[in-house]
């Protein structure tokens, strides 16, 4: 390889990659605006109509609290093909105090960090009915790998 | 909380006799220093130390006890490399051990507490005692020769820093915490067996002692390379491992103020929680001060070993490499860009739109330099008429071969969409591993063959054995890694003491591949103990010291 061909090639090569990342930023750039995650708010307003549930984590537990204030611990139920809020924070528990959590439904696409002292929100929205595992993905304490659970999509 | 005392106990006991036999041996060869001083006033020198340092300036070292109370930048290198390793089996041990306790889905041969302390230590030493260690030591034994240090002064920060690094290594180790690499507030100010365990703050401690130690020696390092180098070597004759050094230097010296603030205060938070906790609303400023540094440390190591490729690479080919101003460029743009792109380890922590977007578009940035770096080696290899596939050549190959992966995987994750997906499982580990394994651990491990000639005073080392070496160390990080990588797009936990029943395949795919990289490494202790008890049979030079020698006869005691 001489030089000259040499650098030309590297230029190509160079060139190719921008290309690729410049693309990949874009569409990246695209998916973000339309499925904003994990918005962290003092304040949380849900979108308006959406079915909200208010997620509190501890050690080593998830709680659900429904829209009408009834709550499930370790499990929980949604209807389908409605927009759900999920608006998640983390509290003390007689485990210990409340530390980080990340709650993770891999075929929802939906991932948000449980925060003590701060509310942070997802948005998502269940096509299908059936039962879904979540679990934690934030390091915990001890029984951390226990956090873990099934998600049900129920018709309305 | 009793089994802690229990286990503290006798940690205290081994650290006891170790220490006592560190003393002993410390005596002996005191007695050997003050031999030392009277030949040094025979030769009308005043500092023995200076003595010594002239009379072995430039040579050849040979690995040895005395290592341990000299402090010329050999000694120094050759005293990181060998503490490195050291701990890099211990850690690897507790690697192979989280993995056996795996093989089911519910915590088998470990507790769940066992499993997150292991996990902590594994993770903790093998980035600040392994990947830092060994890069240091490479940097001190190296740099003299490429730069013709003309003075070797500067020993004692040197071996300050280095005591400091190991005693910061030693509290960690001993102190049993279960806070992960991270230290996450407020789990880390948990002191019981639920959060950190009862000595967390002991490892904060000690990780404040340890970058202490990093400092100084970063800033040594600096000096030698600034002030005692040889004023025939102009910068632009900087070996490329000089270069890579330098940029590891001033991202050590840039990233870790804010951390070492962070860890000041977390430990001001056990006396009194202020800082870090739910009512301050702050606790996420903690993660934001950790990966300010956490991401930095990752190209800390990777990027001496970056610049030691481009010293080994010549040595096979028997030609300049192709580009040294690609090399440069790549290498101090990689420094520059990695500085601003750790928020990609929070962005499902409610970061925001704004940042997020930052990020992602920094992290896609960040690919150009790695690109320009891997283009550079490639035609570099691509352009030679003939390569010697030596053992440390083999490493060099495989190590590009899994950058691309882990690198290519790295770009995914920056994507935020993708990211939602895969933050906190095992694709991530699958990511760092490719590149750990392929470049920190294979190019450490190509560097110590290259060296060996002159480390064990003129010894060849087994080839077949060192072969051996590689070929399990390779097919076992693919295995493992890759099996990481493909139950972590199906969402399987990293981090976890056990797991969802369905996961099990993947997990015992990737243990089988932790234990052929295991047993790769029983082939390169039985080597070293093999190769060691030979007499000297070759010269003791080594081919990794000399500077701009590409003739292929220059190949050292590297087969
Ligand atoms: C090619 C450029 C690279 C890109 C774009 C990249 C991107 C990323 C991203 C986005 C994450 C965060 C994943 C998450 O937790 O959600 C990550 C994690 C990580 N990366 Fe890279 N990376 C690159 C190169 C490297 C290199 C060279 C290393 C050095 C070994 C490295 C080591 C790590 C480690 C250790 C983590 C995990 C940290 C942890 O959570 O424990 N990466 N990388
Ligand atoms: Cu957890
Ligand atoms: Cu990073």
């Amino acid at each position: 390889m001489s030089d000259k061909k040499g650098r030309n090639l590297e230029i190509y090569f160079m060139a190719a990659v921008i290309v690729i990342l410049f693309s990949s930023a874009v569409m990246n750039y695209v998916e973000m605006s339309e499925h904003p995650n994990a918005v962290a708010t003092d304040a949380p307003t849900p979108p308006a109509g959406s079915y909200v549930i208010h997620v509190v984590a501890t050690q080593w537990e998830w709680t659900f609290i429904y829209p009408n204030n009834t709550t499930s611990a370790g499990a929980f139920s949604v209807p389908v093909n409605r927009e759900i809020t999920l608006i998640v924070t983390s509290m003390p528990s007689e485990q210990g105090p409340g530390v980080i959590h990340d709650l993770y439904i891999p075929q929802m696409d939906v991932q948000v960090y449980a925060v003590p002292g701060q509310n942070n929100s997802v948005t998502f929205e269940p096509t299908h009915t059936g039962s879904y595992y979540f679990e934690c993905v934030e390091y915990c304490g001890e029984y951390h790998y226990e956090m873990r659970g099934y998600m049900e999509v129920v018709a309305q | 909380m009793s089994a802690y005392v229990t286990t503290l106990t006798i940690d205290g006991a081994i650290v006891a006799i170790v220490s006592i036999i560190i003393f002993a041996l410390y005596l002996v060869l005191n007695s050997r220093k003050d031999l030392i001083s009277k030949m040094a006033n025979a030769e009308g020198y005043d500092s023995e130390g200076q003595f010594v340092r002239d009379y072995v300036a430039g040579k050849p070292r040979e690995l040895g006890l005395s290592i341990f109370v000299n402090d010329d930048a050999k000694s120094l290198g050759m005293r990181y490399i060998v503490t490195s390793l050291f701990f890099f089996f211990i850690a690897g041990a507790f690697g192979l051990t989280m993995r056996l306790s795996l093989t089911s889905p519910n915590p088998s041969l470990l507790t769940p507490d066992e499993y997150n302390v292991l996990l902590t230590e594994h993770a903790t030493l093998m980035i600040y005692m392994w990947a830092v260690g060994s890069a240091l030591g490479f940097g001190y034994y190296l740099l003299p020769s490429h730069l013709k240090v003309f003075r070797d002064i500067r020993g004692v920060f040197s071996s300050i820093g280095y005591w400091l690094w190991l005693l910061g290594g030693a509290l960690i180790l001993v102190s049993h915490s279960s806070v992960r690499w991270y230290f996450y507030p407020p789990l880390s100010l948990q002191l019981n067996q639920n959060g950190g365990g009862l000595y967390a703050w002991l490892s904060v401690l000690g990780i404040e002692i340890l970058f202490v130690g990093l400092i100084i020696t970063s800033i040594t390092i600096l000096f030698i390379i600034l002030f005692d180098r040889s004023p025939e070597v102009k910068r632009n004759q900087f070996t490329l491992f000089t270069w890579s050094i330098i940029f590891t230097i001033i991202m050590i010296l840039v990233s870790s103020p804010p951390i070492m603030v962070g860890f000041a205060l977390l430990f001001y938070d056990y006396f009194n929680p202020i800082f870090f906790t739910a009512a301050s609303h702050s606790v996420l400023l903690f993660t934001i001060l950790f990966w300010f540094w956490g991401h930095p440390i990752v190209y800390i190591a990777i990027i001496p070993y970056f610049g030691l490729i481009y010293e080994i690479i010549p040595k096979f080919t028997g030609k300049q490499i192709f580009s040294y101003k690609s090399g440069v460029i790549g290498l101090g743009l990689l420094l520059i860009l990695s500085e601003l792109v750790w928020g990609h380890h929070l962005f499902n922590s409610g970061l925001g739109f704004a940042w997020v977007l930052f990020f992602s578009t920094t992290s896609f940035l960040v690919v150009i330099p790695s690109a320009i770096t891997i283009f550079n080696y490639i035609a570099s290899l691509w352009s030679a008429e003939r390569i010697r596939i030596t053992t440390p050549m083999l490493f060099v190959i495989n190590g590009i071969i899994d950058f691309i992966i882990g690198g290519v995987v790295g770009v995914m994750q920056s994507a935020f969409p993708v990211n939602a997906d895969v933050h906190g499982t095992y694709v991530i580990t699958g990511h760092f591993h490719f590149i750990f394994l392929g470049i920190t651990t294979g190019i450490s491990f190509a560097a110590f063959y290259m060296l060996f000639p002159t480390l064990s005073g003129g010894r060849k080392y087994d080839v077949k054995l060192a072969r051996l070496h590689f070929y399990f160390t390779a097919a076992g990080s693919m295995l493992m890694s890759s099996a990481w990588l493909l139950g972590g797009f199906l969402g399987m936990p990293r981090a976890t003491a056990g797991y969802f029943p369905f996961f099990q395949p993947y997990q015992l795919a990737s243990i089988a591949g932790g234990f052929i990289i295991g047993i790769g490494q029983i082939f390169f202790l039985w080597n070293m103990g093999k190769s060691w008890l030979k007499a000297p049979s070759v010269d003791n030079q080594n081919c990794l010291e000399q500077v701009n020698v590409i003739s292929t006869e220059m190949t050292g005691g590297a087969q």
